[in-house]
């Protein structure tokens, strides 16, 4: 067993210079309960807490984690909790508990996370951390019945661009990056020991329907619907006003133009007029002259941002409107029976 | 006479005086004790004699006591020179040019006075002879001797300048003394006591120039002149004079090329200049070389006036006004001569005579002169204050340059140069354009009245350039009298459609707008409305000069103003919202210069902005247009802001007004009305309860309403708007409190018939604004109860949101593929779609102009229908069309719109005031 274990991990050394792509999230049982109760006893409250695990060619494993305590808008807090981080790791290491950081975990409502806060935070760990991932939890989804839980990481292409902090229209369409690109969900596998999952087999009912299925059915989905809408309202401002900084943008862009074009059309009548007059022209281009000054591009990471979260929103109004037809038609037979 | 008392006293004068304008008196009383108590002018009027005169303390005016101080100082120059004290000559003749500077100033012409020519000539005179005596030379003293020499050097660079003014006098002092000999009776026993020989002579003379000085000053400045254009006609006619046939075309045209020659140059006088060319119309030999000279005194006249900001004095753009006259007359006598200022004419070309019979062209450009005139008149009125007679003065002078224009134009015309007919047009059109029928009405009697006044000056004046010795006699053809069609809107329609047919693309959209504006004075709204659409003005202002600009905001305001006192409330408020929208109506419509606490303008900027200050009589007063635009955006907001009582957020009509709203709610105690905005703010909270009487009592009590010409039947339209809005209000507000309501009830409640009532709810019942359904029966309204669920009323906020978003996206790409303005193509497009909905006449725009007037009758409140939205001009008849069309999806194509051309608006703003600021 040691043995075989000691492979594995000369494998890992091995193929750590290949470099494979991250292919799945494999998250021990217990780590999804310990997220799922950290963030359900603090909704509506938004926390975070530490992934641990290991990193094993092109499967992260996620063996254990640990919740941050609620952060203060407050610098000294903010030192404590890092000190607490590593506190903790510390001391889960003299347990001899895996401590090797693999990435983050956070709560959110009804999947708004695509923020530049997101971002930075990734950013910040992959500087550390080679392969890293954030798990990202949403109560809110998860009290319609299903688990919503999701494995991010940024793509490749994007943290390129991000580093060089340069999202015109131009390296945008250079590098064929659309609003899609930006994260990349990875799939989630959950793996438990070989008794948990014969617990479980036995724990399994031999009746296909039982009364929590009924209770299921329940058709009070508005708030959430309602909820969603407002998101998207909200987000359809922000889009708007993205929209105008761009226009604005133009706007000015197309006056300097207009400014250089008779600039620049002033100066070669006046070097046909020196040429005439048997003078050296005066060069063409003035760089000091305030008018060639690049109007600096507004950045469209916002926007791509705001994108995304507005396919997020429409995903999930899609989603329950399913179901919920689903619900009715179910409703519906059943009535009929 | 050579008093200690000035040799001393001299230095601290200068000192003082220099130093001190102000307080010359004080500091002169104070600094002479000496010199009795007596008062400042007997201490300047230095010498004994005048003391012994016993003259009397008399106030004089500052040109007065700047010629004295003059002339005290020569006094002083002279007792230097007596003892032969350089020093205190050195300092005096400083002083004498500071002294010089001020009384250029005072008298505000250029002409140097006589004298300091007098003085400098004694200077000189003076000072050659000290140079002369080598042997008092030596026994000078050192400082004296150095005083000397730079005198010497300080003479001769200042003489310079007045060389030709000195050489003149040089030529003819006898014919001044004699002059003097003459005035001055009372000769004073100063020049018996003169040792010295010549200059001596001359300073004599000027001593006596104190006293004569004294005499033309209280006359008049005027006079003065008189006295030296007679001296000045003396010089030209004696080179002239010998006898008129000895005059050759040559002289003329050599002394001519040499006074123009002299335009510009230092230390020529620019009044004496326009003398001289006058002078040498007279003595033209050819009709063209008479025309050659009369268009450079015009030019030269134009130069008379001070600087870019100051205007022509008005005496002399009178005279410029006449000389334009003559010319046209002596166009009209000899067509064969033609103005140009394209070519460079010939050199010889003007000494072709009267019987010539080719063409002969001549340099010069009417339209410009003309343009020039009209400019310098209409800088006259921004300078003169309003308050006074001589702004009414200034009026009536506009009769006088209408003539000009008409004759110019007609000239232009005959000659077929129509392009620059329509330039004149257009400046005629700008003097009427603004005038309601009474105004113009009073200018005809003007003219008429004039008429007989001016005839007789203008004979007179006649006779006089004619009697002297005119050798081109040139009768009037031209007619002095202003033709006026009884009607102005006849004038303007003759004008305007003479530039639609040859004006350029400015002049065009001047003409267009000044258009609109006079039609929307003579409340024909729709007329001013068609022909604002028509012209896509909308579109393009953007990218036209300032004034245009501003005359395009003058437009809207009127055509606001029409709208309303026809009734038309949202049109009204689609007008004027956005000259309300930044708070700079002022700015807007060049009705004065707003502070702004934001950023300081620069004394640049602030100059060009008052440079484009419309005169006063132009003026559209801003409290009623203030009143109209709030008492607009009450009728439309109040019930608006009733049915959305839930979220007030939603839909706002007018921003200006829910702030101002907001502004008096907050106030802890409101009192009394006293401006334009309280009055309407207490209206708004009667109207709010559905108070209409009240809110109409509170209206009519602004003062207002008495500038409009037909009072009563617009206040009795408010009343019936105010009625209607406060029947809405009250529906809207308290329907939730109902099952039922009463018809009876309602007429009672609103004073409003049966008929009436019934249209209104039933309107609002079609626009499901209120969720209600008519019991015949009974005549009850009964009230349903339907509310949106909380997810429905997001999904309408969410469908609103999107379709913002999408206009702005096609906008977006419009602009990057479009190419031209940024909402151009899609109004167009609008417009096409719109006809091909009126059963497509030809696909033009004149179809669905027609269309519109069409229906414009039997849907008289469409805007109104259209659930209370401000409908703005441009979508008016867009809303109006699909719903006549009953296509579904109308609200949000009417929200889109109105939304999209909101943004029009501001973005317009925006570039005025860049406009206004760069």
């Amino acid at each position: 067993m040691a043995n075989s274990m000691a492979r594995s991990f000369l494998q890992v050394a091995a193929t750590e210079e290949v470099a494979s792509p991250l292919r799945v999230v494999q998250i021990e049982g217990l780590v999804i309960l310990k997220i799922i109760k950290h963030c359900k006893e603090f909704s509506p409250a938004l926390v975070t807490g530490q992934l641990l695990g290991l990193d094993v060619g092109s499967v992260l494993e996620v063996t254990n984690c640990f919740p941050f305590p609620i952060r203060e808008e407050d610098e000294e807090i903010e030192a404590d909790g890092a000190n607490y981080q590593l506190e903790m790791m510390r001391c889960l290491r003299e347990v001899n508990v895996d401590n090797n950081t693999v990435g983050w975990y956070q709560s959110t409502i009804l999947g708004s996370y695509q923020t530049v806060e997101l971002i930075e935070t990734f950013m910040n760990y992959q500087e550390n951390i080679r392969r890293c991932v954030c798990i990202i939890y949403d109560p809110s989804r998860s009290n319609q019945g299903v688990l919503a839980l999701k494995a991010l990481k940024l793509s490749d292409s994007f943290m390129e661009l991000y580093r060089a902090n340069n999202f015109t229209g131009e390296k945008l369409r250079e590098k064929n990056l659309s609003w899609v690109d930006i994260f990349e969900e990875i799939p989630i596998k959950v793996s438990n020991s070989a008794l948990i999952s014969a617990f479980m087999t036995e724990l399994e009912s031999d009746t296909p329907v039982k009364q929590c299925d009924y209770d299921r059915l329940q058709l009070s989905t508005k708030p959430y619907m309602e909820r969603n809408v407002e998101f998207l309202i909200e987000c359809m401002d922000d889009l708007s006003m993205e929209q105008q900084k761009f226009q604005f943008y133009y706007r000015s862009l197309s006056r300097q133009q207009a400014q250089q074009q008779a600039w620049l059309q002033k100066r070669r009548t006046e070097n046909m007029a020196r040429k005439a007059a048997g003078e050296e022209p005066l060069p063409e281009e003035d760089p000091s002259n305030p008018i060639f000054k690049p109007i600096p591009e507004p950045s469209r990471l916002e926007s791509f941002l705001v994108t995304n979260q507005i396919a997020n929103y429409c995903n999930q109004i899609n989603g329950v409107a399913g179901q919920n037809f689903n619900r009715l038609y179910l409703m519906k037979s059943l009535h009929d029976n | 006479m050579a008093s200690k008392f000035w040799t001393q006293g001299g230095s601290d004068t200068e000192e003082e005086e220099t130093d001190i304008e102000d307080e010359i008196e004080n500091g002169g009383a104070g600094e002479t004790t000496a010199a009795a108590a007596g008062s400042r002018y007997l201490q300047t009027n230095a010498s004994d004699s005048d003391d012994s005169d016993g003259q009397k303390r008399v106030v004089r005016s500052a040109k007065d006591k700047r010629f004295e101080e003059m002339a005290s100082t020569v006094d002083q120059m002279k007792n230097a020179m007596k003892i032969n004290d350089w020093v205190s000559l050195q300092e005096s003749f400083d002083k004498i040019n500071k002294q010089l500077e001020k009384v250029m100033r005072v008298t505000e012409s250029d002409r140097v006075p006589n004298l300091y020519i007098k003085c400098l000539v004694m200077l000189e005179d003076f000072l050659a002879e000290a140079l002369a005596n080598k042997e008092a030379k030596k026994k000078m003293s050192s400082s004296n001797h150095k005083a000397l020499n730079a005198m010497k050097q300080k003479l001769k660079k200042n003489n310079k300048q007045y060389e030709e003014l000195i050489n003149k006098y040089r030529e003819n002092p006898e014919s001044e003394e004699e002059k003097f000999e003459d005035e001055d009776e009372d000769e004073d026993e100063d020049e018996s006591g003169s040792e010295l020989e010549d200059p001596s002579q001359i300073a004599a003379e000027s001593s006596d120039e104190d006293d004569e000085g004294e005499d033309v000053d209280d006359d008049d400045a005027d006079g003065a002149w008189e006295k030296k254009l007679s001296k000045k006609e003396k010089l030209m006619d004696r080179e002239f004079k010998k006898d008129p046939s000895e005059i050759t075309w040559d002289t003329v045209n050599k002394k001519f090329k040499e006074v123009v020659a002299a335009r510009g140059r230092k230390g020529t006088g620019k009044f004496e200049q326009v003398e001289q060319l006058t002078f040498l119309t007279k003595v033209a030999k050819t009709p063209a070389q008479k025309l050659e000279i009369l268009f450079s005194v015009i030019s030269a006249q134009f130069d008379v006036n001070p600087g870019l900001s100051g205007h022509m004095p008005i005496n002399v753009w009178k005279k410029c006004v006449q000389n334009m006259l003559v010319i046209l007359d002596i166009l009209v006598q000899y067509p064969n001569i033609v103005v140009d200022d394209m070519v460079e004419p010939d050199e010889n070309e003007t000494q072709k005579g009267a019987d010539y019979d080719g063409t002969i062209r001549v340099w010069g450009n009417l339209v410009a002169f003309l343009e020039r005139i009209d400019n310098e008149f209409f800088k006259s009125l921004q300078c003169i204050d309003p308050h006074t007679r001589e702004y009414v003065e200034r009026l009536r002078d506009e009769p006088l340059f209408l003539v000009l224009a008409q004759n110019v134009q007609e000239y232009l015309e005959r000659i077929g140069d129509l392009k620059s007919a329509a330039k004149v047009a257009l400046r005629r059109v700008e003097l009427v354009y603004y005038k309601p029928q009474e105004v113009y009405d009073a200018m005809r009697q003007l003219a008429v009245l004039s008429e007989d006044g001016e005839k007789d000056g203008d004979e007179t004046k006649v006779e006089e350039t004619r009697g002297t010795s005119a050798f081109v006699v040139t009768p009037e053809l031209v007619s002095r009298k202003l033709t006026f069609p009884e009607n102005s809107r006849a004038l303007m329609d003759i004008l305007v459609t003479l530039i639609y047919k040859s004006g350029d693309e400015r002049t065009k959209a001047r003409a267009m707008l000044c258009d609109i504006y006079h039609h929307a004075l003579f409340d024909e709204f729709s007329i001013a409305r068609d022909l604002l659409l028509m012209s896509h003005l909308q579109d393009t202002i953007q990218h036209m000069d300032v004034s245009t600009q501003i005359l395009f905001n003058r437009a809207m305001a009127q055509v606001g103003l029409c709208a309303f006192r026809v009734g038309l409330i949202a049109e009204g408020h689609g007008c004027l919202s956005e000259l309300y929208s930044g708070g700079r109506v002022k700015e807007l419509l060049a009705q004065g210069v707003s502070q702004s606490r934001y950023h300081e303008k620069t004394p640049e900027q602030e100059r060009l902005e008052r440079r484009r200050q419309m005169p006063y009589h132009m003026h559209i007063n801003l409290e009623l247009l203030e009143a109209v635009h709030l008492i607009c955006a009450m009728l439309l907001e109040v019930p608006n802001m009733a049915a959305n009582s839930l979220d007030a957020k939603r839909k706002v009509i007018s921003k200006t007004f829910r702030r101002l709203l907001e502004v008096s709610e907050r106030q802890p105690f409101t009192g009394p009305p006293e401006n334009v905005r309280d009055h309407v703010m207490a209206a708004t909270r009667a109207l709010c309860k559905g108070d209409f009487q009240k809110a109409f009592d509170v209206i009519n009590s602004l003062d207002v309403w008495k500038l409009l010409r037909n009072r009563e039947s617009v206040l009795e339209m408010l009343k019936a708007k105010i009625k209607e809005e406060a029947l809405r209000t009250y529906l809207f507000t308290y329907c939730s409190s109902y099952d039922t309501l009463g018809l009876d009830q309602l007429t009672k409640m609103f004073d409003l018939s049966d008929a009436q009532i019934h249209s209104i709810v039933s309107k609002m019942l079609v626009n499901e604004e209120l969720h209600a359904s008519w019991d015949q029966p009974t005549r009850c309204i009964i009230f349903h109860d339907v509310e949106y669920s909380r997810l429905q009323a997001l999904a309408f906020q969410l469908t609103e949101k999107l379709s913002i978003l999408a206009e702005s996206n096609e906008r977006a790409v419009e602009a990057r593929f479009g190419g031209g303005g940024l909402d151009l193509p899609l109004r167009r497009r609008d417009n096409q779609e719109y006809a091909a909905g009126t059963s497509g006449g030809g696909g033009g725009r004149w179809p669905d102009l027609s269309y519109n007037q069409g229906r414009q009758g039997s849907s008289g409140r469409a805007a109104y229908t259209g659930g209370g939205r401000p409908l703005a001009l441009g979508q008016a008849s867009r809303d109006r069309s699909s719903q006549s069309r009953g296509t579904g999806g109308y609200s949000g194509r009417a929200g889109s719109g109105m939304r999209g051309y909101q943004m029009d608006a501001s973005a317009r703003m925006v570039s005025l005031s860049r406009g206004v600021r760069g």
